[in-house]
């Protein structure tokens, strides 16, 4: 047999001061989350830290690429906004509303939201999604995410599936190669 | 584990944790605002230098985002990090050339490691049982300047001791500065596997007390005498570039590669040919080739010093005639005649050395003998015979930048003790040693035995060591001022060799602390403020040293500044101004000019002796440095733990080497446990039946056999030193550690204790399950 266990009888099983004796970091915010993603179940509208009103923010033209999902145009992943984020503009602007002084609370205690994930493929589909090509190819966000602008708290509300890709890159003339996706 | 329980036992798991957490309030996760700007996704890549040996590859570190668990105002949670994930070579690095070895690779462990140690510690329980218990900064720095005023206010600086590392690097520069201002001698630097010897020879022949650098990818044809140039000797990686393009690289040209050793090392397993040699008589080999050039004029002869320092030269090496060297060596004489005309080229030899002669090579074991610095004088010799020094294809040395000039640093500490002798004035009654400061090296581990640097640590009354891991000497000190990894501080060395032009390797830190630890080079800055009599440094921090040493060098690019440059690109390299330049005959890192006295008595040895006698003891004991852990520096890293060692396939575990022939006469099976006894111990460990390896030669691997150095190096093994003669290189002092006479003895059957990735252990334990 192969013994590579920790010589926990020597001294190499000592833990000093300071040393985390984890064995898991925190992955999910909670147990119901870590169990949820666990058995593949997602909710359209999970609930978040803030209520965050989308139309509002779009009403005054602050573009979804603008501040807080800024990443979208570079790399595979958007980005969720930090509260440093808000407070770029925050700082000075509505300052009385309710969810605002929330907002700020929260950044002089030091913490940060815990977004919950809105939109996601099942592990079991082994898809790589890349946004920045999307961006690109001047893809407009509804196009997948829906009418989040319309709303306030982001909702999945548009079934992305194979098909939903597949419709979209023929349309557009892109790639349908397995290997663009399923990689 | 298979599929299948893992499955069930996930179920079950996941049961059991939903019923516990029932009836409980669900555990929030708390997010704290990141310190740092985090592109989500994207990864940048950021020089870095490679920590583990001294050749100084330089690194590209890919830096990610990272979730890493934190406790902030007494709440714990997760914070957004930039942290590094993955290590490569630096592309345009000249020693590295883009080129990583496995141990870089394995270095970002150093940074993660579970067992690092993440805050000061002070101790609590007796020296080496590891009972410690937290402090903070501030106090540990107290008590350090409170030693150290002691020590100054009782007229005893000399007395202050610090084990460094090897190589020359800022950070030595500085600590000498340190210890120079203190009174203190030199920091001592240890290397059981360290080439002092050569770097003697190399200026006693050539002015350069340096590591040689090869231009193999020129090279026609290589005579390699017991280095392991591809695996753990000198600069690797550069060798086996070069290695490459000296086989692959040139169209119609295959360079030739001999090996000449009493075992076959992953570099001899390279070579076209393997010379087996009496262990200590590499350069009775050489001779004997100069012998046969002299007399046959193969080649003409270029006159030089280092020829000049070989007694008989002129006289065409009498002594050294074929026959002769056959008796001494065991090499053939019309083996020797063959060599010779082909290492030195000519019309009847093989096409592709007609037009350049060989370089010959010398390291490792070669140099590991009573004799070795006569050894060295031969090959180096050989190579001035046949004009293969300073020429495409032969050997040079790489300029080096004189860091004390450039820091303009006046300190010049007195020259240190070596280990041996302060171990043994430590030991002694009248012993006056006050404090001992260690900086993350591990000397109790690789010292021979009968030097008790063990029992001379117990009797300092005060040691501090900078270390990230309790290893056998941290676990001796009273305080632990644990360092940042190299990926967390700024780095910045001169490589020794490994490339035709200056290198000066470079780089700030690529990621924040992940614990509460402190860099070094800031602690002992700190402490010499607070100094009753401050030191009056120049700088505050080791980034404005490095500042300020930089400004001595010209920028690499236009309109910008080497500083600049170099934690762009992690280095610097290029001409390097005369005013900061090494002069030859001061060569780093030993400064030493060619001693005329010791080069004689030096050279009165041409043959090796051994300790132990040959009939109680018949074999002749070689230790090498893994190709893993090289001397047990890096055997807490379980990627390297995992690897299999490239010739046995052996992983997790130590063996010895025996002939097959041998081992029969033995009764002595693959795997069986033995006991291998010198005149200073005993070490039980696996045999391993290796052709490679002469009959009357026991090869075993160093870097195991810890007793403390994290969960994956302790308890694992069996460590050669611990049969180490403490035999020395006379002109040096530098360890004999091939010097030793052994006997082996079978104990049982094989127990399990070597574990092999490939071979028959394997196949048999598949096949019986």
């Amino acid at each position: 047999m192969l013994d590579t266990s920790p010589q926990s009888a020597s001294s190499g099983g000592l833990v000093l001061p300071g040393q985390s004796t984890a064995v898991f970091t925190t992955a999910r915010a909670g147990f119901s989350d870590a169990l949820n993603d666990f058995i593949g179940r997602h909710p359209n509208k999970p609930e978040q830290p803030v209520e965050f009103p989308h139309k509002t923010h779009y009403a005054k033209k602050i573009a979804c690429t603008e501040y807080c999902h800024e990443a979208v145009v570079s790399g595979p992943v958007a980005g969720l906004p930090s509260v440093r984020t808000c407070m770029v503009c925050h700082n000075a602007i509505a300052t009385d509303r309710p969810r605002i002084k929330q907002i700020t609370a929260m950044r002089d205690r030091g913490e940060d939201f815990v977004w919950r994930r809105v939109f996601n493929y099942t592990p079991q589909a082994h898809v790589k999604f890349n946004h920045a090509p999307h961006i690109r190819a001047k893809v407009n966000c509804t196009t997948c995410h829906g009418p989040i602008h319309e709303g306030t708290v982001a909702q999945r509300n548009v079934d992305m599936n194979m098909g939903f890709c597949v419709n979209c890159h023929n349309e557009r003339k892109a790639p349908v190669d397995c290997l663009t996706c399923h990689f | 584990m298979d599929r299948r329980s893992f499955i069930k036992l996930t179920a079950v798991s996941g049961t059991t944790a939903a019923l516990a957490s029932c009836g409980n309030p669900e555990h929030q996760l708390i997010r704290f605002v990141p310190d740092e700007d985090i592109v989500p996704g994207q990864a940048v890549w950021k020089p870095s230098v490679c920590p583990l040996c001294p050749s100084a590859c330089g690194l590209t570190v890919r830096v990610m985002g990272a979730e890493a668990d934190v406790v902030r105002n007494g709440k714990a949670g997760v914070v957004q990090i930039l942290a590094a994930k993955k290590l490569e070579g630096n592309p345009e690095h000249p020693v590295n050339h883009g080129g990583l070895c496995a141990r870089g690779q394995a270095a970002i462990q150093v940074t993660y490691h579970p067992d690092r140690i993440a805050q000061p510690l002070k101790r609590t329980g007796n020296r080496g049982v590891g009972s410690y218990e937290a402090i903070t900064w501030d106090a540990a720095i107290a008590e350090v300047v409170a030693k150290l005023n002691e020590i100054a206010a009782s007229g005893q600086a000399g007395s202050l001791a610090f084990f460094g590392r090897s190589g020359s690097s800022y950070r030595n520069a500085l600590i000498g500065e340190f210890l120079a201002r203190f009174g203190a001698p030199a920091p001592m630097s240890y290397d059981l596997f360290g080439d002092d010897v050569l770097r003697r020879a190399n200026a006693v022949s050539f002015g350069f007390a340096q590591l040689p650098t090869f231009d193999f990818a020129q090279s026609r044809y290589v005579l390699n005498f017991g280095s392991d140039f591809l695996g753990t000797w000198n600069a690797p990686v550069s060798q086996s570039r070069a290695y490459g393009d000296m086989r692959q690289g040139r169209r119609g040209v295959r360079g030739h590669f001999v090996h000449v050793d009493s075992r076959l090392s992953q570099t001899g397993a390279s070579a076209d040919e393997w010379v087996p040699i009496r262990p200590g008589t590499e350069g009775v080999l050489a001779l004997g080739i100069a012998h046969v050039v002299i007399r046959d004029k193969v080649r003409p002869a270029v006159a030089d010093r280092a020829t000049a320092a070989i007694a008989g030269w002129k006289d065409g090496l009498p002594d050294y005639a074929p026959e002769r060297v056959e008796e001494m060596t065991g090499v053939k004489a019309n083996r020797v005649e063959r060599l010779a005309r082909e290492f030195a080229g000519g019309p009847s030899v093989l096409p592709q050395v007609r037009t350049q002669p060989g370089v010959a090579v010398i390291g490792g074991a070669a140099l590991a003998h009573t004799n070795g610095l006569f050894n060295a004088l031969a090959i180096n010799a050989l190579n001035a015979l046949v004009g293969s020094v300073g020429v495409p294809g032969g050997l040079a040395f790489t300029p080096q930048l004189d860091i004390l000039a450039a820091a303009k640093m006046t300190g010049r500490p007195t020259p240190a003790a070596s280990l041996r002798q302060w171990a043994a004035d430590a030991l002694s009654s009248a012993s006056s040693v006050q404090a001992l400061l260690v900086d993350g090296v591990n000397p109790v581990f690789t010292a021979p035995r009968a030097w008790k640097l063990r029992d001379a640590l117990a009797k300092v009354p005060f040691i501090v060591s900078f270390g990230s891991f309790l290893d056998e000497t941290s676990v001796m000190a009273d305080l632990i001022l644990p360092d940042h990894s190299f990926l967390e501080s700024f780095t910045g060395a001169v490589p020794e060799s490994g490339s035709a032009m200056a290198v000066v390797s470079a780089a700030g830190p690529v990621m924040k602390p992940l614990h509460q630890t402190r860099a070094t080079i800031d602690v002992l800055l700190d402490v010499g403020r607070q100094l009753e009599k401050p030191m009056e440094l120049p700088w505050q921090t080791f980034e404005e040293m490095l500042t300020a040493s930089f400004a001595a060098l010209p920028a690499m690019t236009e309109g910008s500044d080497a500083w600049t440059d170099a934690q762009e690109k992690g280095g610097w390299w290029g001409e390097i101004p005369a005013a900061v330049r090494l002069k030859p005959d001061t060569a780093s890192p030993v400064r030493l000019k060619a001693d005329t006295t010791s080069v004689v008595s030096g050279l009165s040895r041409t043959q090796p002796e051994f300790d132990g006698d040959a009939a109680q003891y018949p074999f002749h004991f070689l230790p090498y440095p893994s190709n893993q852990f090289l001397d047990g520096s890096t055997a807490h890293l379980p990627w390297l733990q995992e690897m299999p060692d490239p010739l046995t396939s052996a992983m997790w575990s130590s063996w010895v080497e025996i002939n097959p022939a041998t081992a029969a006469k033995l009764g002595i099976a693959q795997g069986d446990v033995v006991d291998v006894t010198s005149a200073h111990g005993t070490v039980q460990t696996a045999a391993f039946l290796s052709p490679g390896i002469a009959p009357d030669v026991l090869a075993m691997p160093a870097g195991q056999g810890h007793t403390t150095f994290t969960r994956y190096a302790s308890g694992r093994g069996a460590n050669p030193v611990d049969l180490l003669a403490p035999v020395t290189e006379e002109s040096t002092g530098a360890v004999a550690w091939a010097a030793t006479r052994v006997k082996i003895a079978r104990v049982g059957d094989g127990d399990g204790r070597l574990i092999l990735f490939a071979g028959e252990f394997r196949e048999h334990q598949e096949h019986g399950r």
